[in-house]
């Protein structure tokens, strides 16, 4: 195994033809060989609602599953033409497909048939790879193999993002060119796979006036360095343990939050710090300020403060739509977003469970079991987002 | 003097960001800032009846609706 510290990270969404409740582009992902390689395949099936739904789930799903196994391109395309069921009206079961698959975080290949060529951003400027083209069962599939380097970005995409446009906003919609043009424009390396998706879809559909006239799906692949990031909420249920669970914690490489008064006040005691504090700023009201300790990062209230978290990580699965407040406000939960969802890839959570006893009260509409669950479904929503995250109690 | 306010999770959620903000506009309009510090604090252990507030060492529980006579009472008698 090569261990070069690269990651790949991915970021998909779909905008549903108008009028259609199931879309018909299919995104599926595959980890095989321990998570060190990734099999990403986005399929578009002929037409559009239920049946092109089931015909590029099926595609999606036979390609992913066959080429974690390593089995040929030749097979995988056999099965599919031997598999997907006939359209009565065209007489041909037909998905297009573009696969992506990440090897040892190292190199990529792209084998593509039919869906506008992958867009490939080397330091967000477009990079022409070299393709190779065969023939398959009558099918012309073209084939790249491409060298990892950080940063490197591959914006995948169904036919209904160069459609965008066509009759309504643009006489002929916008060609693979313009979306060049419109990534290499809008470009910021720090930028995640899902903030890029995002990007280019809500354009696509600015372009067709909000009414899509077809399933339109990106999928973009970013290989960016691994990054810890260790948070630190509650302290430990036995106060033993809170110089283990310190020591753990500020040992730890990669940036240090501290959620939580209590908390900061221990952290800070051990640090052998000043807690700065100062007229508490309110930059937005909801969320309590933060307060600064040298050698902490970031240093927040605690269960407000995380559950606003978690609405922006629910948020961010499923339209993103929330990205313009996180992405620039100053406050601690926008704060903790941009750690959490952007830079980092690894994330260590330190979770003390002891209980404040000034939170025992039935008229507080805090308690111990809020805190636990809301670190639990963070953590869900963090894995959902490619994040490699490890829980540690005390 | 020294006055500060709790912003631990239960006293923002009883109103720390009103206290903070009807204090500061008080010691604006009665011209104090020389003579008053205004601060934050984490948890002072006291959530139930919050939101606290120290002046100096000693405790105090203030509401939204009640900082103006909080500050009139307290705040003024003592300087």
């Amino acid at each position: 195994m090569r261990n070069n510290n690269l990651c790949t990270e991915i970021g998909y969404n779909s905008l549903i033809k108008y009028g259609e409740q199931l879309c018909g582009d299919h995104i599926e992902i595959v980890e095989p060989d321990g998570g060190n390689s990734t099999v990403m395949v986005l399929a578009d099936g002929l037409g559009s609602g239920v049946k092109a739904n089931i015909l590029s789930t099926l595609t999606s799903k036979i390609i992913s599953t066959m080429m974690a196994n390593n089995l040929s391109l030749e097979d995988c395309v056999s099965t599919i033409a031997a598999t997907l069921p006939v359209c009565e009206e065209r007489g041909v079961a037909y998905s297009t497909f573009t696969i992506i698959h990440v090897l040892e975080n190292h190199e990529a290949e792209i084998i593509q048939y039919d869906n506008p060529h992958v867009i490939m951003l080397r330091d967000g400027k477009n990079y022409r790879y070299p393709q190779t083209i065969m023939e398959m069962d009558g099918k012309t599939i073209y084939r790249a193999k491409v060298t990892l380097q950080e940063n490197d970005v591959f914006i995948a995409m169904s036919d209904g993002a160069i459609h965008a446009g066509v009759g309504m906003l643009l006489n002929f919609g916008w060609e693979r060119k313009d979306i060049i043009d419109f990534m290499e424009t809008m470009y910021d390396k720090e930028f995640t796979a899902k903030t890029l998706t995002t990007i280019l879809l809500a354009e696509c559909n600015r372009l067709y006036d909000n009414k899509p006239g077809d399933d339109t799906t990106v999928c973009t692949v970013k290989i960016r360095m691994r990054k810890p990031v260790n948070l630190l909420i509650g302290p430990p249920s036995n106060p033993d343990d809170l110089n283990k669970m310190m020591s753990l914690f500020f040992s730890k490489k990669g940036k240090h939050i501290v959620c939580g008064g209590t908390t900061t006040t221990l952290a800070a005691k051990f640090l052998g710090k000043e807690i700065q504090m100062g007229i508490p700023e309110y930059l937005d009201p909801e969320i309590p300020p933060i307060c600064k300790v040298d050698r902490i990062d970031l240093a927040t209230e605690g269960v407000i403060t995380i559950n606003k978290v978690l609405s922006y990580a629910q948020d961010y699965l499923k339209d993103n739509d929330s990205y313009k407040e996180w992405s620039y406000k100053k406050d601690g939960a926008s704060l903790i977003a941009r750690q959490l969802f952007e830079v980092a890839t690894d994330i260590n959570f330190y979770v003390g469970r002891a209980v404040n006893p000034a939170h025992q009260n039935p008229n507080l509409p805090i308690n111990f079991n809020i805190k636990m669950r809301l670190i639990d479904e963070l953590s869900a929503c963090l894995k959902q987002m490619g994040k490699r995250i490890k829980v540690s109690y005390f | 003097m020294k006055i500060t306010i709790c912003i631990g999770s239960s006293c923002h959620l009883k109103g720390s960001k009103d206290v903070v903000e009807g204090l500061q506009q008080l010691i604006k309009a009665n011209d104090l800032s020389d003579q008053i510090e205004l601060s934050g604090a984490f948890c002072m252990g006291n959530c139930v009846n919050g939101v606290s507030v120290k002046i100096d060492e000693e405790l105090f529980n203030v509401q939204p609706s009640t900082t103006k006579s909080f500050f009139e009472q307290e705040v003024l008698t003592r300087l």
